[in-house]
């Protein structure tokens, strides 16, 4: 486990030294979240609610679902592709690691260090200068919990994209695809609220929203109570054990078509 | 027992045959027209501990197969590889263990971060403790002095100063073996010198066993005691380096240009040179390019300098070079039947 621990600390230094890069991107955030406020706060002129959610509300969803949004992209598909692409995966399967498990310490560590870079800057504006108030609740604790149930089910789809680099020169494409996928289905792009009741019902046992619908909810209504928050917690699990079981056999797959063949 | 034991190891690809054209590019789609390639051709061999080997031949000869299946990357399609008693790639998590390699092509440092940290990580992945972690630091530092690089990103340090942390990073768990993949590409004299020694001591001090590919012959000369040959995926000559040292390491050619050259300048230089040196002179003088005379020696017989000297004295020569042997050269004199 100590290996993998020096992998993630390696990626969130590799954060730090490009300290202008969290520079920019915690002013683009704060940025945004000023426009955003400005433009609700306009739009709620003399009003208390609108479809049933406060000002307050609705800052919250934004904010936090910009920046949940943020932190669930992995690029591991990219990253893993290009490795593939260029035979630097050989520098990976000569070292005493196994590969998927390197692949997602890399990405806590540069998770982690958004988290502290980005998110937490982000949060501590919207609380001290814009003076949102965060409502309180179960939720707020179960959401540690479920935003790494999240992270690694998005981290599992990402390698699995990634390693189609095995089979197919390009993953551009497949890549594009599964972001539109992951944006639609999730409540990313458009809020689940707005979905037909009956594909929300479907899209509740999916993957998608377990990746981002999941984790928001636990802070934007976290007083929504257990009986909400626990079958929910309880997909996300499921499909956190049934993606790593389906990478490890894809991977395992993957990796005897590299040794057969060649990188 | 020897530490590495390789029988009848061979490797085949299958390539798909891609045609010209975007037409052609579109119904390689769909295509099924695969051609085999063998690039590795049924060759055996051992290696026992503490060995230095040169393992050389031109490009695509099948060096880097053979080093990618003793590091566990690649499956062999037939033959079987075994090091310390281990097939590398069923326990490759195990075996990685024992084995150190550096691909000169590419870098196992970490590109944004101060070396310091990569040897930190890889300290970790190998388990390595920290005193044993010291005291090889220090060695390093004795023998290259990298602590001033200690705090430099690897990006921004050149080839020489990379592939010296490259060959630390690898010697870093204390391998068994290291392959050193190309470690000289592209180096000048003075890196590729400070490169040997390392390699050198290192073997010497902790009996480390290093399998060497590389382009240069000088590597070898300076590095290895046994050399295998191999092109086309078959071994050409595997044993002694001082039998093929006869074939690259005393022959030199001196490329001059001689002003006023004509037909029978050539002739005349052979004959001047028969005069001086006598008969068995062993000295081949071969117009190979234009304007340019190739006088080949074998320092054997006779030295450098007094050829040099002599011709210089005697023809009004505007340019010279003194080449070693090239490695196609060496191979083709390998087919050739030069070493029996």
């Amino acid at each position: 486990m100590r290996k993998y621990m020096a992998v993630l600390r390696g990626t969130a230094m590799v954060g730090m030294v490009y300290r202008f890069g969290y520079f920019f991107a915690i002013i683009g955030n704060l940025l945004y979240i000023g426009i955003v406020y400005f433009l609700w706060k306009s739009i709620y002129q003399g009003r208390e609610t609108l479809r049933g959610l406060t000002f307050n509300e609705t800052m919250i969803y934004i904010a936090l679902g910009s920046t949940v949004f943020f932190l669930l992209k992995t690029y591991a598909d990219w990253i893993i592709h290009y490795e593939i692409r260029e035979g630097i995966i050989a520098t990976y399967l000569i070292k005493p690691m196994d590969f998927q498990l390197y692949a997602l310490f890399a990405v806590l560590g540069s998770t982690a260090m958004n988290i502290f870079a980005i998110s937490i800057p982000t949060i501590l504006f919207m609380i001290f200068v814009l003076k949102i108030s965060f409502a309180t609740g179960i939720g707020l604790l179960l959401f540690p919990l479920s935003f790494i149930f999240a992270l690694v089910i998005s981290f599992c789809i990402d390698f699995f994209v990634g390693l189609m680099g095995f089979y197919s020169e390009s993953v551009w494409g497949i890549s594009s695809v599964k972001e539109i996928i992951l944006m639609f289905f999730s409540g990313a792009l458009v809020p689940l609220q707005f979905f037909p009741e009956a594909i929300r019902n479907i899209l509740f046992w999916l993957p998608f929203q377990a990746v981002f619908h999941t984790p928001l909810m636990m802070v934007t209504k976290p007083d929504s109570g257990l009986s909400t928050f626990i079958p929910m917690l309880a997909v996300q699990v499921f499909w956190t054990i049934a993606l790593i079981v389906l990478t490890r056999l894809f991977y395992n797959q993957a990796i005897k078509v590299l040794r057969i063949s060649g990188g | 027992m020897s530490l590495i034991q390789i029988q009848n190891l061979s490797k085949h690809f299958k390539i798909l045959n891609r045609r010209e054209g975007l037409s052609g590019a579109f119904k390689d789609l769909f295509s099924g027209d695969f051609r085999s390639v063998k690039a590795v051709d049924g060759i055996s061999f051992d290696i026992n501990a503490g060995e230095i080997v040169g393992y050389i031949g031109p490009n695509g000869a099948g060096k880097s197969t053979t080093i990618k299946m003793m590091t566990g990357i690649l499956k062999p399609t037939d033959g079987t590889i075994l090091i310390n008693d281990h097939v590398p790639y069923t326990n490759r998590i195990k075996q990685a263990q024992i084995m150190g390699v550096v691909f000169g092509q590419r870098t196992q440092l970490w590109w944004d971060l101060p070396v310091i940290e990569s040897f930190k990580i890889l300290k970790e992945i190998y388990k390595v403790d920290q005193k044993t972690f010291d005291r090889h630091m220090d060695m390093f530092n004795e023998l290259v002095g990298l602590k001033a690089l200690y705090s430099q990103q690897a990006r921004t340090l050149s080839l020489g100063q990379r592939m010296l942390c490259d060959i630390t990073a690898s010697f870093l768990h204390n391998p068994q073996v290291v392959f050193l993949d190309e470690p000289t590409i592209g180096l000048d004299i003075s890196v590729k010198a400070k490169i040997r020694t390392v390699i050198k001591e290192l073997n010497r001090e902790r009996n480390t066993t290093i399998i060497l590919t590389t382009h240069d012959l000088g590597d070898v000369e300076a590095l290895c005691h046994r050399i295998i040959i191999i092109d086309k995926g078959k071994i050409l000559y595997d044993g002694d380096i001082k039998k093929v040292n006869a074939l690259f390491g005393a022959y030199r050619t001196i490329k001059v240009q001689i002003n006023d050259f004509n037909e029978t300048t050539i002739a005349s230089l052979k004959n001047k040179l028969t005069e001086r040196f006598g008969k068995d002179h062993g000295i081949i003088v071969a117009e190979t390019e234009e304007f340019w005379t190739d006088v080949t020696i074998d320092q054997a017989r006779t030295p450098l300098s007094d050829v040099l000297g002599f011709v210089m004295s005697n023809f009004a020569v505007s340019d010279v070079r003194i080449v070693e042997i090239s490695m196609e050269n060496v191979v083709q004199q390998v087919y050739d039947g030069a070493l029996g």
